[in-house]
């Protein structure tokens, strides 16, 4: 990464101490599209809005949550190039783990070196840094739901709830008012669902947003269909 | 240096409100250099691109002169932009596309082509080394699971897929008039998907043309051969649009 020609950092400090390259990145994201978590005592749900710029794009064929192994996915908001980058380090990673410890590798350990990588990006040559939050649901090898938010700096939290992209600080204090520590994946679902139409522009339908899921009994992530949406929306309005 | 806040100007490196500066100059480099619109569309089992075909100096040789690349037998591609970076980028595809076949055997499919490319100019918007490439491609092909696809892959290293879209100088008014036409364009057949690119064209640009005038390419069926079309079957279809006006 970074050509022999640039092999100075960057990102660099400020006279305040400040790394200037990391706030702006922080900047971008906050322009991106809406992303929220949820983490309820069996589950996690991540989800986003799906708009884009014209009808006649295939949406269809456009998803943002990926699912990174068995048990992980991935949302974000901010650069959609920098953010497939992630998804192809983060799946490699996992296949490699897998190829050494025969387990799938833990969402933890998935966040440590997805974050570790991001941090790279913000010391090394010639390169800038990612210009995205992630979003990571998954659960642990300890059979529990995390949700991990990783910012464009390498830092990386677990949250019970957390919104990135426009609007965040709206939706963060809609999540703060209804999250409860005892909530089930169903209700965290709907409140997902009630916090993405807060912040929407127009009418939001279950073709132009998604939604990602893991719940503790089977430990698998997936994204839901739009007709599976579609049933959630039903049950809010 | 980096730290001057006129160096995001130069490099890909974000500017205080987080944008990139580079890449929107890329954009525009991209959409005014060359002056062509191009425009792309998909109908049931085909796919069309048309754009200008301008030839700056009549003693050219107007068959050198050309946006319209075919990467594999099955896949086509329309770059518009500064034509050395285009070129650059169609070198690349063909290289990615011809490694997939020796290495999986079986030809890579038009999604999985425009990813990868889409990756390798994602590459450019983050490292100081490389600037990004004024391009735009638009990729045709016939995928055999989505049957006919049209992806854009822009220099931010965005790509999506489209039923109808355009890059260029006037890409905002044709994609307008695709918008419009949109809900049909699923059950196209070829003949229309072809004329309603042309259409779509001679509209945003306010003239007719000739056969000789602008490059039209498709590829059609689930055999899906790529084929750029001859001036004779251009003025065929010019024709019959003139007909279906009158």
């Amino acid at each position: 990464m970074g050509d022999s020609a640039y092999s100075f950092s960057l990102t660099t400090f400020s006279r305040t101490g400040k790394l200037l390259q990391i706030e702006y990145a922080l900047n971008a994201v906050a322009n991106g599209r809406t992303s929220l978590g949820i983490c309820a005592k069996d589950g996690v749900v991540i989800a986003t809005d799906k708009k884009l710029s014209s009808t006649l794009v295939d949406l269809d064929q456009v998803s943002k949550i990926q699912k990174i192994n068995e048990g992980s996915g991935f949302v974000y908001s901010g650069l959609g190039p920098d953010y497939r980058v992630l998804v192809r380090k983060a799946r490699k990673s996992s296949q490699s783990y897998h190829l050494q410890y025969r387990e799938h590798k833990p969402v933890s350990q998935l966040v440590k070196s997805t974050a570790s990588v991001m941090q790279e990006y913000t010391q090394s040559g010639g390169v800038r840094p990612f210009g995205v939050s992630l979003l990571v649901a998954g659960v642990d090898a300890d059979k529990s739901p995390r949700l991990y938010q990783v910012d464009p700096s390498g830092a990386y939290f677990a949250w019970k709830a957390t919104a990135v992209g426009k609007n965040y600080i709206n939706a963060k204090n809609f999540l703060e008012k209804r999250y409860q520590d005892d909530m089930e994946l169903e209700d965290a679902i709907h409140t997902a669902l009630l916090t993405l139409r807060e912040g929407f522009e127009g009418e939001m339908t279950k073709d132009n947003i998604e939604v990602g899921v893991v719940s503790q009994a089977d430990g698998k992530f997936r994204a839901l269909t739009p007709d599976q949406i579609q049933d959630y929306l039903d049950e809010t309005s | 240096m980096s730290r001057d806040s006129n160096y995001d100007h130069h490099i890909s490196i974000f500017s205080p409100q987080g944008r990139l500066y580079q890449i929107e100059y890329a954009f525009k480099a991209a959409s005014q250099s060359s002056g062509l619109t191009a425009v792309a569309l998909r109908g049931s089992n085909s796919c069309a691109f048309v754009t200008q075909k301008k030839v700056p100096d009549r003693l050219m040789d107007p068959s050198s002169i050309s946006h319209i690349f075919q990467i594999t037998p099955k896949i086509g591609c329309l770059a518009t932009g500064m034509i050395a970076d285009c070129k650059a980028q169609v070198q690349r595809m063909r290289y990615e596309a011809a490694d997939f076949q020796y290495k999986y055997g079986y030809s890579i499919p038009v999604h999985v082509l425009a990813k990868r490319i889409a990756d390798i100019a994602q590459v450019n918007t983050q490292s100081a080394s490389m600037r990004p490439l004024a391009t735009v491609s638009i990729l045709i092909g016939v995928d055999d699971e989505k049957g006919p696809q049209v992806l854009k892959i822009d220099c931010a290293g965005h790509y999506l897929p489209f039923f109808g879209t355009a890059s260029g100088s006037k890409e905002q008014e044709a994609v307008n008039f695709l918008e419009k036409k949109v809900k049909d364009m699923k059950d196209y057949d070829v003949d229309e998907t072809v004329r309603t690119a042309i259409m779509c064209l001679g509209s945003v640009l306010g003239s007719d043309f000739r056969g000789s005038e602008i490059e039209v390419a498709m590829v059609e069926g689930t055999d899906g051969t790529f084929t750029v079309l001859k001036e004779e079957e251009i003025d065929l279809h010019l024709n019959a649009i003139a007909d279906a006006d009158a």
